[in-house]
């Protein structure tokens, strides 16, 4: 544990220092705007409101923790979009902050970049990765088609500072996903809800998600499987479970699978907020991290 | 020694983690559950629950007045018989949710061939029907059911496009 211990703190970076002042700055300037859209509801996308699901984790549009099958924002044929989202989540041991933005152009190709930071409050200091995100409809729409929408994304992460996962035992700082989603709701499935389903398999090497490298001496890439269902108990209110399995490719750092329960408000086409309960299991030689999360997205 | 040390803290996680799942999935159902126990399953057909003849009329009118303030769709009802097109929109609610009725207008990709139209017009009218439905007092469940009644024909409305 002491090992860890300096290991951690040895990395804390001047980035550290910066990044609660440009935290501020983008919330002020996702709230600002919000509140500018929110006034002005015009130049909204026309896809239904909640089609395009909030901002995931690694900055492509999907639930919580795993990316869907739809594409960010409400633009549909001949609309572009764009959103952009600010998330922290807390649990035991860790604190993740992401802060993303994504386009839509003409529900056809969505692009996004996200910059994760996971400050390790108990281990001292803190690892980052910027993802770079593709995703393509492939065919289908959520609503109007009976095998739902499918899509095929890439994700390519580089890791702010490699050392400590190479000390972990990761084999790159850089690493790239693949993955194939589908989604699909169902109408007046439950009580005459809607119910949202999602599947995702994803091809990947990355520990953590990335934070702690790819690849190491247990394994390198390999299928894992994500889903999501989700009831909307109003059209603008869905709530619902999340699942992604992980790989476990380093010896010294037990990766459990992640899982959430998660509510999501849409107050409009641009703005929504979500929330949800953790379970992300071992990470990094700490065990059982449970907590919460939330996460702002604007949209426009 | 280390590596027992690891173990031993694993299995005991590992039982943690195992009723967090218990807990998780067990959380699941009961929100299932509730919602299910919730909704009383009724023997009535869905025209019946949409308020029958007289709302079904209603939200026609109320859908043609959005329609008519909405510059991006009303343009594809310049050469149209409104009069004609609300009866025949309300035969063909009537008819997909049980209805006593039977629609007798043209079918969807005839209807709609060579409009020009796109999923922007599609969502639009989605939205539009159901505000509709919403302010003529339909109830959340009835409207979902309709909606996912007539998703299924954006296929035959985009096929002659």
């Amino acid at each position: 544990m002491m090992l860890f211990q300096s290991m951690f703190s040895s990395s804390s970076s001047p980035f550290r220092l910066s990044f609660p002042g440009c935290l501020g700055a983008c919330l002020a300037l996702c709230l600002s705007v919000c509140l500018a859209l929110a006034a002005t509801p015009s130049f909204a996308g026309s896809r239904i409101v909640g089609t395009g699901g909030v901002s995931a984790i690694e900055g492509a549009a999907g639930g919580g923790l795993s990316p869907w099958a739809v594409l960010t924002s409400t633009a549909s044929e001949q609309e572009i979009g764009v959103t952009a989202a600010t998330t922290r989540a807390w649990v035991d041991d860790y604190r993740l902050t992401v802060t993303s933005a994504s386009v839509n152009i003409y529900d056809r190709v969505e692009v996004s970049v996200a910059r994760q930071t996971l400050d390790l409050e108990t281990l001292g200091g803190e690892l980052g990765q910027d993802i770079y995100g593709a995703k393509l409809r492939l065919f289908g729409d959520v609503l109007y088609y009976p095998w739902g929408i499918w899509s095929a994304g890439v994700q390519h992460k580089r890791l702010v500072d490699g050392t400590v996962p190479t000390a972990l035992g990761a084999d790159e700082t850089r690493g790239t996903d693949v993955y194939l989603s589908a989604s699909k709701l169902l109408f007046s499935a439950v009580a005459g809800r809607n119910v949202l389903l999602n599947a995702t398999l994803r091809n990947t090497d990355a520990n953590q998600g990335g934070l702690l490298g790819f690849g190491g001496d247990q394994g390198n890439r390999s299928w894992m499987a994500e889903g999501s269902v989700g009831v909307f108990i109003t059209p603008r209110w869905i709530v619902g479970a999340e699942y992604r399995q992980k790989p476990d490719n380093l010896s010294v750092a037990t990766e459990d699978d992640w899982q959430s329960l998660y509510s999501a408000y849409f107050f409009n086409k641009h703005l929504s907020l979500t929330g949800a309960w953790l379970d992300l299991g071992d990470i990094a030689g700490l065990p059982s991290q449970h907590g919460g999360y939330l996460s702002l997205q604007a949209a426009f | 020694m280390t590596y027992q040390r690891k173990t031993h803290r694993h299995n005991s996680y590992q039982h943690k983690h195992n009723r967090a799942r218990r807990c998780l999935v067990a959380l699941t159902l009961a929100m299932l559950t509730l919602t299910g126990c919730a909704y009383q399953p009724t023997q009535t057909t869905l025209y019946e629950r949409l308020g029958g003849e007289n709302t079904i009329e209603a939200v026609v009118e109320n859908l043609l007045y959005r329609i008519a303030d909405d510059p991006e769709v009303v343009v594809f009802f310049a050469n149209t018989n409104i009069d004609l097109f609300a009866e025949s929109l309300a035969s063909q609610l009537c008819d997909v949710s049980d209805g006593p009725c039977q629609y007798e207008g043209p079918p969807m990709d005839r209807a709609h061939q060579h409009m020009g139209l796109t999923d922007v017009h599609f969502n639009r009218l989605v939205e539009h029907l159901d505000a509709a439905m919403q302010e003529e007092g339909i109830a959340l469940g009835a409207r979902n059911e309709l909606l996912g009644r007539l998703a299924p024909m954006y296929a035959d409305v985009m096929r002659l496009q």
